[in-house]
């Protein structure tokens, strides 16, 4: 017999938190779902099923959103952030095993994971700190020209090169940036087009940097292990693109792990600040211009090291490959997954990637459709398709 | 060097600071009226001179040839399309985004911008290669001992800075001028003052857009070539001058214009093998003056309430 | 007496407007300052030159015999001066904490390695931090402790205003200016923001408070002291009793003759 001044258990304790947050299945599907859809994209070669695939994924999305079905998978991916980035990272091992043997999946895989790298950066400036760069491409490119004159010329070791070429680049986007920091935001834009445009044609006119004809790059080779030969595993010979998909996504990984730290702290915090108020940031004594700089170099030191990767990876580079248009799908990538936000990056960019490599018909179409893309995001959802949430710090089972 | 040879230079200098001048002028009413960026101008001035040119290809084919109709014709289709583009990127991309936070207006004008530079290149018939714009100016050289100068070249100067004086004119002497610099110094009074907000920005839009147009047409008709690409580098060269002269100011953006054109001039005259780093050049010496005067050299005209 | 902040011949000028005209000002250590005067008399601009914000055109300030009229708002921050402004000036995507915490600047490790390597560290900060931040506001509301993490954009005006006062406060700074803090707020609401300020005062007896109002009730309840500012100039400064009795004051807030 229940005595007047006992409830019962459900009702006088209040509920374990794990009921009210969401579970992870939501996250663990969608993650699922874009890996099996990106798998099933790069294996198909016939141009109508790869447009009718990338009609329905089109229309997926949009019906995603609207259904609020994007939210839930984000709330879901917070709530249980350390399995979701397991999950997630086996997701990518996986795609990139099924697709072990081909060549030309396995390349975009990796551009894929490069640009995302690249993206990233571009975060830590933009969507962080509110930094302007239209140079992205430039900086990459400035990160694969080091690898290709550190490789071809010295016997430096190429994870050093990989870091050179970050270095490089960090150090180039502050001697570019200094001069305009005390002036407004436009001028900065005005900065980073201007050597966005004009990297490329610098390059093709100078001869001493191999001019328009390009550079040869030598493969990445890494405590004796040369990436470019394709691993042997049960008798079966593997694509050596294999090799740079798994190094690909480790920089992206460790990438991932410092930008992340980096939003999850004091400095993420007052990058915020001061993108969102610089005067009231400055009348509690924080450094606007050390910060500014600061986000735009850390941001071109992950853009370089992807770019020397990159350089090493295709084995030629020539500035076509970094005009300002590349510059200008970087931003496109970002603003579309949702800026501020990292986990909407390697989706944005496995979409916008994957489908124009593969459909032949809107190749040439590509910028025109990633231009309209962009338009619609700022003019319907300028928060991009994973809105940024409220700073955690320290982000536990289900808490904050 | 002698003085014909260095008066050759000094005219392809003017006739560059005028087309510069004028893109930056448009820039300044961008900016004064709404405080945006917008990069699309450029790829308006190309997109402007493409149409030009399709118009003229049509008379053509209809069989009008006489060069006063045909030009007159070109420049109505020209700069009245592009002030309906303008007045369409200001209603539907520009005017609903002036609440949000600068950049945002800056990416979606530079999008519209590659939309546009894209969409020539892809639909205009081998529009990725340069076209040839027609020469419906007479040019008739004229000798001056050792200086040759073609009567278009003369007509264009004169065109040009006969137009940058009447936008002058108008900004500062007409009462529609009047309502554009009361919303460029504070569009919420001018609100108040029964200035319709709306107006005044698509007037701006269209006016500077018109400009952008006209500036193609004398591009091409100066250079007898057009490419889908050249908007895109005269937006970055005018917004530049623009800026240096300080944002918001005509006098300024004339300035910087015909500064610009200037810094390249000199690179071209004084050091001929190094002609393809005048853009770099130019560039750098408008940054520097940027550090030693970041407001631009006559005066930036916004203010921040705190 | 005891002087913390000096202003001499401060002038400040915009473009043809004139907005300190020689402005001679004297802030005691440790008292309430009430700062008056009829809109444009230049108060919200004294704020801001000293801070830093603007560059005085002439003139010297002095804060605690260290000479801050060239200063940065950053150098200002350090010297122990904090201010909350006049149109509300929080970032409102950001979580209340990390509002709160824009104010501490002075006592969290900027480090890159700090906050990047050594988070077990960096946790131990936050949630001493975390801890204040919960304490100072609940002193200011209630219920708002437990909404530290939500958006500063999710909550009232009202309680906009105490974070914005919270985040001057948590720095413990030397000197406090308040810009209209009760702007927009009910009668009640206003005499609790003061009985707020005034707890505050007693855990913290050093700081010197410089308060821009235009409610007399609360400037007659809080102030020691008031300064009346007329044209970029002071017109009459003491208690509140005595200013209101000036017949200059009168004309000028009233136009009285």
């Amino acid at each position: 017999m229940l005595s007047s001044d006992k409830l019962p258990l459900s009702e006088s304790t209040p509920a374990p938190s794990s009921a009210r947050a969401p579970g992870p299945l939501p996250a663990i599907v969608g993650v699922v779902a874009i890996a099996v859809f990106a798998t099933i994209l790069l294996r198909v070669h016939g141009q109508w099923a790869l447009l009718t695939l990338g009609v329905v994924a089109a229309i997926a999305l949009v019906v995603a959103v609207r259904t609020g079905a994007t939210s839930r998978f984000e709330g879901a991916f917070a709530a249980h952030e350390g399995l979701m980035n397991g999950v997630a990272i086996a997701a990518c091992l996986a795609v990139i095993a099924v697709l072990a043997k081909e060549d030309f999946s396995l390349l975009i895989v990796s551009t894929v994971l490069l640009y995302c790298t690249a993206c990233m950066g571009l975060t830590v400036q933009l969507g962080y700190c509110g930094v302007l760069n239209f140079a992205g491409a430039a900086f990459f490119g400035a990160g694969a020209y080091t690898a290709a004159v550190l490789g071809a010329h010295t016997a430096l070791p190429h994870l050093l090169v990989l870091l050179a070429g970050g270095c490089i680049a960090g150090l180039l986007g502050s001697v570019l940036l200094l001069p305009v920091l005390r002036t407004r935001g436009h001028y900065a834009a005005l900065i980073t087009v201007a050597f966005g445009i004009m990297f490329r044609s610098f390059l093709e006119v100078n001869n001493t940097l191999g001019g328009p004809q390009g550079l040869m790059v030598p493969g990445m080779t890494i405590f004796g292990w040369s990436l470019n030969k394709g691993l042997v595993i049960g008798g079966v010979t593997l694509s050596f693109y294999f090799n740079y998909a798994l190094v690909t996504l480790a920089l992206a990984i460790a990438v991932y792990v410092v930008t992340r730290r980096l939003e999850r702290s004091w400095v993420g915090m007052h990058f915020d600040a001061v993108r969102i108020d610089e005067l009231a940031a400055s009348t509690f004594g924080l450094n606007v211009q050390a910060l500014k700089i600061g986000a735009f170099v850390i941001g071109n030191v992950f853009i370089g090291m992807a770019g020397a990767v990159f350089a090493m990876m295709t084995g030629f580079i020539s500035p076509t490959d970094f005009d300002f248009s590349t510059s200008l799908v970087l931003i496109a990538i970002i603003m579309l997954g949702g800026i501020g936000n990292v986990w909407g990056i390697l989706p944005a960019a496995a979409f916008v990637l994957i489908l124009p490599e593969k459909l032949q018909a809107i190749q040439e179409y590509r910028f025109l459709l990633y231009s309209a893309a962009v338009i619609l995001v700022l003019l319907f959802r300028p928060e991009g398709l994973f809105p940024r949430r409220l700073r955690r710090y320290f982000p536990s089972r289900g808490g904050g | 060097m002698d003085i014909g040879f260095l008066a050759q230079y000094v005219l392809s200098g003017v006739m560059l600071g005028v087309v510069y001048a004028m893109v930056a002028v448009g820039f300044t009413l961008y900016f004064g009226v709404l405080d945006v960026i917008n990069f699309s101008h450029g790829d308006v001035l190309t997109s402007g001179a493409f149409v030009s040119l399709a118009t003229y290809l049509g008379l053509r084919a209809m069989g009008i040839e006489s060069p006063a109709v045909l030009l007159a014709v070109m420049l109505l289709a020209g700069l009245g399309a592009m002030a309906l583009l303008g007045v369409l990127v200001a209603k539907f991309f520009v005017l609903p985004l002036r609440h949000a936070p600068p950049f945002i207006t800056l990416l979606i004008t530079l999008m519209v911008g590659v939309a546009l530079r894209e969409s020539i290149r892809l639909f205009y018939p081998s529009g990725s290669n340069p076209q040839s714009f027609p020469a419906v100016l007479p040019n008739t050289p004229y000798h001056w001992g050792h200086l040759i100068v073609r009567l278009d070249t003369i007509i264009l100067i004169v065109t040009g800075l006969a137009v940058i004086a009447l936008v002058n004119l108008f900004i500062n002497r007409t009462r529609a001028g009047l309502a554009i610099r009361a919303v460029a110094q504070d569009g919420e009074t001018a609100k108040i003052m029964g200035i319709n907000f709306e107006w005044v920005v698509l007037l701006a839009f269209a006016l500077g857009s018109a400009l952008a147009a006209l500036a193609g047409v004398m591009n091409g008709l100066y250079y007898n070539e057009i490419n889908f690409g050249t908007g895109l580098m005269l937006g970055i060269i005018g917004f530049c001058a623009a800026v240096v002269g300080g944002l918001g100011n005509i006098y300024g953006a004339i300035l910087g214009g015909f500064l610009f054109a200037l810094l390249q001039t000199i690179v071209v005259v004084a050091t001929p093998s190094l002609t393809a780093y005048k853009d770099v050049f130019a560039f750098a010496v408008i940054i520097l003056l940027m550090v030693v005067k970041p407001t631009g050299l006559i005066g930036e005209a916004s203010s921040e309430r705190v | 007496m005891d002087a913390l902040l000096s202003c001499h011949n401060l002038v400040m000028r915009f473009r043809g407007l004139t907005a300190l005209d020689d402005l001679h000002l004297d802030i005691r250590k440790g008292e309430i300052l009430g700062l008056l005067g009829p809109n444009g008399s230049g108060k919200t601009t004294f704020f801001n030159v000293v801070t830093g914000v603007y560059r005085a055109s002439g003139g010297r300030i002095e804060f605690e015999s260290q000479d801050i009229s060239r200063s940065s708002p950053q150098a200002v921050y350090r010297a122990g001066i904090a201010r909350t402004f006049q149109r509300s000036r929080l970032c409102l995507p950001l979580t209340i904490f990390d509002n709160i915490m824009i104010g501490n600047h002075r006592n969290l490790n900027h480090g890159l390695w700090f906050n990047v390597v050594r988070r077990k560290a960096l946790r131990r900060q936050y949630e001493a931090c975390r801890e204040e931040a919960r304490e100072l506001l609940t002193i200011f509301n209630q219920a708002l402790g437990s909404r530290l993490m939500e958006a500063a954009g999710s909550v009232s005006m009202i309680d906009r205003r105490r974070i914005e006062v919270c985040r001057a406060l948590v720095s413990r700074p030397k000197l406090l200016l308040l810009d209209e803090p009760s702007a927009g707020m009910t009668h009640e609401e206003t005499n609790e923001l003061m009985d707020d300020i005034l707890t505050i005062r007693k855990r913290m007896p050093e700081l010197t408070i410089v308060i821009i109002e235009h409610g007399m009730s609360v400037i007659e309840r809080i102030t020691d002291r008031c300064v009346v500012l007329n044209y970029g100039r002071k017109l009459c400064e003491g208690t509140y009793a005595e200013i209101a009795r000036n017949p200059e004051v009168q004309q000028a807030y009233l136009g009285k003759s």
